[in-house]
């Protein structure tokens, strides 16, 4: 198992520099460079050249990408062009509001979908089953910024529960309790928006592996030796049918530095995906290629986890 | 009986059933593969459902015009009352906020958002089979580099490269819209492909075909692929709701389709701020994207079912 574990994290590595290259030619490809949109548009021409030298714009653009990349292995991400902050810190600013979004947000999201799952597939092919699986398709088949929208339309703004954007309330940051309070009364559409978006598919995969393991035979095995049903669905279905969901969750789990992209847009949430969406507009290069290295560093490691735990809880992909 | 006897015997059938001529009523003609698949098809409602659906939005999208022939393009922004209406006989749907009859303006919507799905995945799958049929059959060092090559496209979050790629490439155009979707989400099919191709290499028909002179070519496209074409459809049936989806996100924000041509994730993103007003403009291309999808999902599943060689036969 060790071994399998350096084996893939030698191979994430190069994969890792590829990635890199691949990201700063993109992002160099953008029309419009900092330049254009950063810079006050009286500068002189040699004032331009110079801010331009300053952020060492002037270079040819491989020779750029050694220097970032020299940067980047000391751990210095430059600074930002819009805002003059070292990037580092801007990612580690905004970077707990995303956790903040994800986290709950996935983990309410699999336990629904196990729930679900598991309902519809004892119960299938009856009416709970249909109607269950018709609310994992509106789940899959409603594009995130329109439940986004209809949630605030409904839950903001005709029945005023919740309020439609940003963390907080600045008249409530009084005391710590009434702050905290107002902070998870803007955390609650955000996260149930983004949690709905995932639940769809899991459900739908739970219920199919739930299926799959309920035909087994081990299952008519416990059965025939007197198990009783809840202990046979619970200690030996769910167990085994789970495992290929959290598989799946935790490849979802990778894309937290860029999933939660298009909630924050809509809900205004300060995280990384808002962050994204500033710096694009200004072409913003150290922030984005930050995010991105971000983005992709979190896909290739939990690919890495998603394989491990698959290992570690099928034995038998251990020893094939 | 042995093979050698069963080869030699003129019909086997006659061998097991040999009465099986003077009751005729108790043969059963053997149906062709397709015959089985579009009868389990049919069985499933839900998916007849779908595809009625989606012909009706088909239908509704590119024939709708001819019938219902207001222009979605004509401003009528001078009275009051002939911005942002409620349904009315003249306007069943409503109009926008500069007099635009919302229901031509959802049939021409559909036809950009439909044909851009459709298009991106007709793409998508063909770059995923190319890939994938290189890399299953060939393996070794081909696969390796194909698949890190995949791999670099995946590790970096869809969004983030969407939005990004949308950034440098995109113009506003649905030709650069199609072709941007169409390099992010071929990766799913070019697995699907390979997985299926190192799978079926390995079987004797290959074997039989390669042992009287087939090349290389003729193998993967004459012989492998059309064996693995069933998981290929169903996936290609799912990427065009995937695909209208990621069209009309990238509408939303702006990066995607822009003014004149309109889709209908544009149509959410000007009709949004009048939501509390007119909800029409939102709810209507809103929830044609939803039952486009659902009906797209539901006959995928459906195929699904009915390709399934592992579905017993009842």
């Amino acid at each position: 198992m060790g071994r399998y574990i350096i084996r893939r994290l030698l191979q994430a590595i190069p994969l890792l520099f590829l990635v890199t290259i691949f990201m700063f030619t993109l992002i160099h490809l953008i029309p419009g460079g900092a330049d254009q949109v950063i810079f006050n548009p009286h500068l002189s021409a040699a004032g331009r050249a110079a801010l331009r030298a300053r952020f060492g714009l002037d270079q040819p653009v491989p020779i750029q990408y050694l220097k970032w990349l020299g940067n980047a292995l000391t751990g210095n991400f430059s600074f930002s062009f819009g805002t003059n902050q070292p990037v580092g810190d801007i990612l580690k600013q905004r970077f707990p509001a995303t956790l903040q979004l994800f986290v709950p947000a996935l983990a309410l999201a699999l336990v629904i979908a196990v729930l679900l799952g598991v309902i519809s597939a004892l119960r299938h092919g009856t009416a709970t089953d249909y109607t269950l699986t018709t609310l994992a398709y509106i789940g899959i088949c409603m594009p995130i910024f329109l439940l986004g929208l209809f949630a605030q339309e409904i839950f903001g703004v005709w029945l005023h529960w919740f309020p439609t954007s940003g963390t907080s309330n600045y008249a409530t940051n009084i005391d710590p309790v009434s702050a905290f309070v107002d902070h998870i009364q803007h955390l609650i559409l955000p996260m149930l928006v983004l949690a709905i978006s995932f639940v769809g598919g899991w459900s739908r995969y739970m219920r199919s592996s739930m299926i799959d393991v309920v035909k087994q035979d081990y299952i008519r095995t416990g059965r025939a030796k007197g198990v009783s049903t809840s202990a046979l669905m619970v200690r030996h279905a769910l167990r085994n049918a789970v495992i290929p969901l959290i598989t799946i969750v935790a490849l979802d789990f990778g894309a937290v530095a860029g999933g939660a992209t298009i909630t924050e847009g809509i809900f205004a949430w300060p995280g990384l995906g808002l962050l994204f969406f500033q710096s694009l507009a200004i072409r913003d290069y150290p922030v984005l290629m930050a995010e991105l290295l971000l983005g992709a560093v979190f896909v290739i490691a939990f690919n890495l986890i998603a394989d491990i735990l698959y290992a570690v809880m099928d034995p038998r992909i251990r020893y094939s | 009986m042995d093979i050698s006897e069963q080869l030699g015997s003129a019909t086997t059938q006659d061998e097991v059933e040999p009465f099986l001529e003077l009751a005729p009523e108790l043969v059963q003609k053997r149906r062709s593969q397709g015959r089985i698949i579009w009868d389990r098809f049919i069985r499933n409602r839900a998916a007849v459902v779908g595809a009625a659906a989606l012909l009706v939005l088909v239908l509704f999208c590119f024939v709708g015009p001819y019938i219902w022939t207001l222009n979605p393009d004509s401003l009528n922004a001078l009275s009051a009352t002939s911005t942002l209406a409620n349904p009315t006989l003249a306007h069943p749907l409503g109009t926008d906020d500069v007099g635009r009859d919302t229901l031509a303006r959802a049939m021409y919507g559909g036809r950009v958002s439909l044909l851009v799905g459709f298009i991106s995945m007709l793409m998508a799958i063909v770059f995923g089979i190319g890939i994938g049929s290189f890399a299953g059959y060939y393996g070794g060092a081909v696969d390796n580099i194909l698949m890190r090559f995949t791999d670099i496209v995946l590790a970096v979050p869809l969004y983030l490269l969407l939005f990004v790629l949308s950034a440098a490439f995109v113009d506003g155009t649905p030709k650069s819209v199609i072709f941007l979707i169409a390099i992010l989400t071929w990766t799913y099919a070019a697995r699907l492909v390979r997985g299926e191709f190192l799978a079926l290499k390995e079987r004797e028909f290959v074997m039989a075909s390669r042992t009287i002179g087939a090349g290389n070519f003729r193998l993967m496209f004459r012989h492998i692929l059309p064996n693995a074409a069933g998981p290929i459809i169903v996936n290609a049936t799912l990427l065009i709701g995937t695909n209208i989806i990621l069209e009309s996100v990238l509408s939303y924000f702006g990066f995607g389709i822009q003014p004149p041509t309109s889709s209908w994730g544009s149509m959410i993103a000007t009709g949004e701020s009048f939501f509390d007003v007119d909800p029409f403009l939102v709810f209507v291309p809103g929830l044609l994207i939803f039952f486009t999808v659902l009906s797209f999902n539901l006959v995928g599943d459906g195929l699904r079912d009915a390709l399934d060689p592992q579905m017993t036969e009842r």
